[in-house]
């Protein structure tokens, strides 16, 4: 640790995974059957710095003192490489146009009329939440390497799959530690790309093609909203980086989540231009973080290789939107319609696939959509705006990223033994051949369903004491009389036009959506949800692991020590999960008990914004919060254990009780239908159109022009008699021709 | 030198009738598929019709002796040149091209290219035309082969070259008849070829019309010399020809040396590749190939 | 007699060049063996020489003379390779035809026929032969002593 310097070591994070990657490319076909061990060389060697720079960064915090902390110290280190691209001069704005938002401090205003310069610089950043990221995604991404090295041992394509895990890990690690919104932009495109390739792993597999590009197709239009994001950053900013820069001159240029800026009350932007950004960074967070109404692509997405789900599309990629709005905190705090619509978002995606997820018997995609719900969870939370909404959220991403990877594993574990089924009417009772497997699924599964010590619990009970917090101020003002004083509920009290016209005015737009009432109606929806949540996953327990020991045909056990066979995993997978379960199980009590992540994350430049931090709140636990929540999971993991314990799994099922609503959710929402209609099949006509034009009218022009030569051809094509006299002849004729015009033209 | 006593080449009406004879001439002796003697008799008359319009449109030489010697080796020259294009047999053809050789070896020893003459009976009749039979002797079946018999396109043909015989010969009879075509009455009192050409090449400048670029060219270097002088060429013909050769075109001669040799063994490639691509090849051609060059 | 620069030698001299480069082209046109057409080809240069050298006398220069021996040189060139492709387009046809080679034609343009050829009634030439003179070497009855016509 002494001999490096942090910035060094922030540099090998992400480029020990792509060495790997890049050797795994090399030497792929050489090494064969050993092909993972530079990819997981790189990532445990990245997971070993990861946890270094984490430690290094924990102790540059200054500890907490009391409950009523000052505000945290911003901690961060910037670690520029190089200049990417540079431009003088590259915009100059029209003359007399208002160019920026009036809302602007002078000094921006001042800024943006000059002309101004654009340049990329490739820079790192490290920061609480950058750490604590790159220690989620390295580690995961270790567990699940190893775990892949059973799972996938005898695919054609191993080496090609470790390529593509080292490959998402280097993406992912930039793109958490990248200080420019246009090296975001650039890595948000490449974990995209790799989950696309992964997804599409089995090319072969009709269904896998058409999932990879469904994904790649939703995430197009989160990605659209990235890119104009940033358009409109860059013009409302004049520059695209994170960090405060120093020109040669001395001048210090302040970036977007630069100390200068979040220093500065007024420095972000609000009205029509910040709320548009908001909302551009929230549709490219829901793309990527499968929210609705782009959520369609993540189901189908289990179609790749169960590990590559647990690592991309359960722990790491889909958060990639959690950590964008996090990374942008100070930019919605300024919009409070826009962080509203976030929290509206989120808590119907919960809701939503929460109910999906009730009928859905695939076991995988009851993990999906479980996923989605739980991203849901965390953009409800990130919608209040407040240091706990924030926290809570990135607390809730952890946890999630330990017990879904867990969760994903262990169903992986299943499937694998039982010989790709994934269809949970068609086993059962696993738990006698399967014990750990069984076991740590069961783990993973309390700890979604926030069953009372297991990690989840935890990160969802501060979830809903964010939103609570929003829903009813009174209620927390009497403990926390300082957050009452600072008007939470009503941030846009803390947005840059910095008046209270909000207070007195009414509100319009969607600064409108910001009110009590809402807040009560979206905690009552989490509410619900972690009913569901805890339904549908001891549904999918108690279908696979109980009951009457049931196993496909196509499944081949071995023989087992205590006399029947057994189906168990090998070695290289059940460590894995064994592993995860321990965090899935402890972390959340951990962290929460000592109030160590919250403390630490608030050292975010980002979360020590004054319209985020001084909405900082004591760490209390809510114990009628949590009696509520524990309330909501017992019933419905009571309900599961009423329909589905111990009876066979392809019996008759709950959803009969449920009528023409199992219709809806097992059609889930008709949501698939629904863009069927109105955007592809008008997009397919259009394209049908399209291609007629272009096959009739543009080709028919081309074959038309190219058929003139032709014709013309044919004609003289007749003298080509093959005789070669009557070629030479041809050419004396034409000699004499010109001869003779000479001797006409020059006689005499 | 003598008055010119003749009409210039150029007379219309004779030309005419030379080129007209020619065409008739070539087109009956051509080989047509039909072996009628009369019309062939026809034929050769007609030619020598023609031969006989271009002789009295040509020009008397400088004394009886070189003119006779000019006319009988032209005559060779030119008539058996006639017999090899129109012989039916390709052995025939190359032994009237060998006398026709004879004859333009003749020319150039009139023209005093003692050199070139001695040089093309050897390397022609001598070598390459005995090639020629050789390979007619392998090839030729026996008997008049069916495409020995007929010929391509035998009208159009001849009146093509019937044609450019005309306008090269208009050309040629220009090179002195200008002035007489020309604006300006024949004023050739003097017989000096510099005065002739001189009053050749002032009207058309004066008249500042285009001037025929042949009759041009052609006149201008002579102006300068004088009638008396000696042929530059004749004295120590051989060696000065030999210091010219390898003096000023030393660099050509040795690309024409690396010519012969590329050509040489470019010959020999293609004959071995040949034959061992007809090695595996058993089509009867071969067959009838190897028949007809033993029989 | 050996003057220099005489016009109507000049003209006469090309005129004759003239001729027999005419005549070599109308062989070449219309001569369908492949050997008779190099020697028209061969006539064609012949006519050239003579042209180039007729000038070569006219203007008191070299050059003619030296372009000539050049002509001769590549004559040779040519009729050693042109009589190799020759041989070996009579080895793959069996024939010395230049119309044996249009199946080079167009695919849709029809096949140019001879016409029918009457048969040649005329008596084959005798040729003379030596008396004979000792004894008669025997010889195969099968095998023709010369050829009937060549």
């Amino acid at each position: 640790m002494q001999e490096f310097s942090p910035s060094t070591l922030l540099v090998l994070v992400p480029l020990l995974p792509l060495v790997g990657a890049i050797l795994t490319v090399m030497l792929g076909r050489t090494l064969g059957a050993k092909a993972h061990l530079p990819a997981i060389a790189g990532i445990a060697a990245a997971a070993a710095v990861a946890v270094m720079l984490l430690a290094a960064t924990a102790r540059d915090v200054s500890p907490a003192h009391g409950p009523h902390a000052e505000a945290v110290r911003p901690v961060e280190m910037i670690s520029t490489l190089w200049k990417w691209a540079s431009f003088d001069a590259a915009y100059t704005p029209p003359e007399g146009s208002p160019a920026t938002d009036a809302r602007l401090t002078p000094r921006d205003l001042a800024a943006s009329q000059d002309v101004r310069s654009f340049s990329i610089p490739v820079a790192l950043r490290l920061d609480p939440l950058t750490a604590t990221m790159l220690t989620i995604i390295t580690c995961v991404g270790l567990l699940v390497a190893i775990y892949s090295t059973g799972y996938m041992h005898d695919d054609p394509g191993y080496p090609r799959f470790f390529a593509l895990v080292a490959m998402f890990v280097f993406s992912m690690s930039m793109l958490v530690a990248a200080s420019n919104f246009l090296l975001v932009y650039v890595f948000w495109e490449a974990v995209g790309a790799c989950s696309y390739l992964l997804i599409g792993f089995w090319f072969t597999k009709p269904e896998a093609a058409r999932a990879a590009k469904k994904a790649f197709l939703v995430n197009r239009v989160g990605d659209f909203g990235l890119a104009i994001a940033v358009f409109l950053l860059w013009m409302s900013y004049g520059t695209l980086d994170f960090h405060d820069t120093i020109s040669p001159d001395g001048v210090i240029m302040p970036g977007i989540l630069g100390q200068t800026r979040l220093a500065d009350a007024a420095g972000y932007a609000g009205g029509a231009v910040g709320t548009a950004i908001c909302l551009l960074l929230l549709l490219a967070a829901c793309g990527k973080s499968a929210q609705l109404p782009l959520h369609v692509w993540l189901p189908d997405a289990m179609e790749g290789p169960t590990p590559a789900s647990a690592l991309i599309h359960a722990a790491t990629m889909v958060t990639a939107g959690i950590y964008l709005i996090t990374r942008s905190a100070p930019l919605f705090a300024a919009c409070p319609g826009a962080l509203t619509m976030v929290s509206i978002v989120g808590a119907t995606t919960a809701l939503v696939a929460a109910l999906i997820g009730t009928v859905q018997n695939d076991l995988k995609r009851v993990l999906a959509y479980s996923t989605i719900s739980q991203l849901g969870y965390m953009f409800a939370s990130l919608g209040t705006g407040t240091l706990l909404g924030f926290t809570a959220a990135i607390f809730h991403l952890l946890t999630h990223a330990c017990f879904k990877a867990l969760l994903f594993l262990g169903a992986g574990s299943v499937m694998h033994a039982m010989g790709g089924v994934i269809d949970m009417r068609r086993f059962g009772g696993l738990r006698r051949v399967m014990p750990i497997t069984a076991a740590t699924f069961f783990v993973g599964a309390a700890a979604l369903a926030g069953v009372a010590p297991f990690a989840g619990f935890f990160s969802k009970d501060e979830i809903l004491a964010a939103l609570h917090a929003k829903g009813w101020p009174a209620a927390h003002g009497d403990h926390h009389a300082m957050a009452v004083a600072g008007g939470p509920f009503h941030l846009a009290a803390f947005s840059t036009d910095a008046t209270h016209a909000t207070a007195t005015a009414p509100a319009v737009g969607l600064d409108a959506l910001d009110r009590p009432e809402t807040w009560q109606i979206l905690f009552w929806m989490s509410l619900v949800t972690a009913g569901l949540t805890a339904f549908y996953t001891f549904r999918a327990v108690f279908m696979t692991f109980t009951g009457p020991t049931r196993v496909p045909e196509g499944a081949h056990g071995h023989g087992g020590h205590d006399g029947h066979e057994s189906y168990e995993s090998p070695a290289s997978m059940t460590w894995p999960l064994m592993i995860l379960a321990v965090p899935s199980a402890l972390v959340g009590w951990l962290l929460f008990s000592t109030n160590w992540l919250a403390h630490f994350l608030s050292a975010t430049p980002s979360l020590t914004a004054p319209t985020v931090a001084a909405t900082a709140t004591p760490h209390v636990f809510h114990m009628d919060l949590a009696i509520q929540g524990t309330l909501a999971a017992a019933i419905g993991i009571v309900i599961a254990a009423i329909g589905h314990l111990g009876r066979r799994s392809d019996g008759p099922q709950l959803e009969r009780f449920l009528g023409p609503l199992q219709t809806l959710f097992a059609n889930k929402f008709y949501f698939d239908q629904i863009y069927s209609v109105f955007i592809v099949r008008p997009l397919e006509a259009l394209a049908l159109v399209a291609a007629l034009f272009d096959r009739y009218v543009i080709d028919g022009t081309v074959d038309a022009i190219a058929g003139l030569p032709v014709a013309l051809g044919g004609i003289v094509r007749r003298s080509q008699s093959g005789l070669l006299q009557r070629y030479a002849l041809a050419g004396v004729m034409g000699v004499l021709a010109i001869v003779v015009l000479l001797a006409w033209q020059l006689r005499g | 030198m003598t008055p010119l006593p003749f009409a210039p080449l150029s007379s219309g009406p004779l030309l005419a009738g030379a080129v007209l004879a020619t065409v008739a001439s070539l087109w009956l002796l051509l080989p047509n598929g039909r072996d009628n003697a009369s019309i062939r008799w026809l034929g050769s008359l007609l030619g020598l019709a023609a031969l006989a319009a271009f002789i009295a449109a040509g020009r008397r030489l400088g004394g009886l002796g070189e003119e006779a010697v000019f006319l009988i080796v032209s005559l060779v020259a030119v008539i058996s040149a006639a017999a090899t294009i129109v012989s039916r047999s390709p052995v025939y053809a190359a032994i009237w091209f060998a006398l026709s050789l004879a004859g333009v070896a003749g020319v150039l020893l009139v023209l005093g290219a003692q050199f070139l003459g001695v040089a093309t009976i050897v390397v022609y009749a001598g070598a390459i035309l005995v090639m020629f039979l050789f390979v007619l002797m392998l090839a030729q079946p026996a008997g008049l082969a069916p495409y020995d018999r007929v010929s391509n396109e035998p009208f159009l043909s001849a009146l093509a070259g019937a044609v450019l015989l005309g306008v090269l010969s208009l050309s040629i009879g220009r090179l002195s008849a200008g002035p007489a075509t020309c604006c300006q009455p024949p004023s050739r009192t003097a017989g000096s070829p510099s005065t002739a050409s001189q009053s050749t090449t002032t009207p058309s400048a004066a008249a500042g019309e285009p001037a025929p670029a042949a009759g041009d060219t052609a006149s201008v270097p002579a102006a300068g010399m004088t009638a008396t002088a000696v042929d530059p060429l004749a004295e120590n013909h051989v060696a000065r020809l030999g210091g010219e050769l390898f003096g000023r075109h030393l660099v050509a001669v040795e690309a024409a040396g690396v010519l012969l040799l590329v050509a040489l063994i470019g010959a020999i490639a293609v004959v071995s590749r040949g034959e061992a691509a007809l090695a595996g090849d058993t089509t009867p051609t071969r067959s009838a190939a190897g028949r007809s060059a033993t029989r | 007699m050996n003057t220099v620069q005489s016009l109507p030698l000049l003209q006469n001299a090309l005129t004759v060049g003239a001729i027999l480069f005419s005549l070599g082209l109308v062989g070449i046109l219309t001569r369908r063996n492949l050997i008779v057409m190099f020697l028209a080809a061969e006539m064609m240069l012949q006519g050239i020489s003579v042209s180039l050298v007729a000038w070569s006398r006219y203007h008191g220069d070299w050059g003619g003379h030296v372009l000539v021996i050049f002509v001769l040189t590549v004559a040779a060139c040519e009729a050693a390779v042109a009589l190799v492709f020759v041989l070996q387009a009579f080895s793959r046809t069996g024939r010395l035809d230049a119309a044996a080679w249009q199946s080079l034609r167009e695919a849709n343009v029809a096949r140019t026929v001879d016409h029918e050829l009457p048969s040649i009634d005329t008596v084959p030439p005798r040729f003379p032969t030596l008396a004979p003179a000792g004894v008669l070497p025997p010889a195969d009855e099968n095998e023709p002593l010369q050829r009937e016509h060549v």
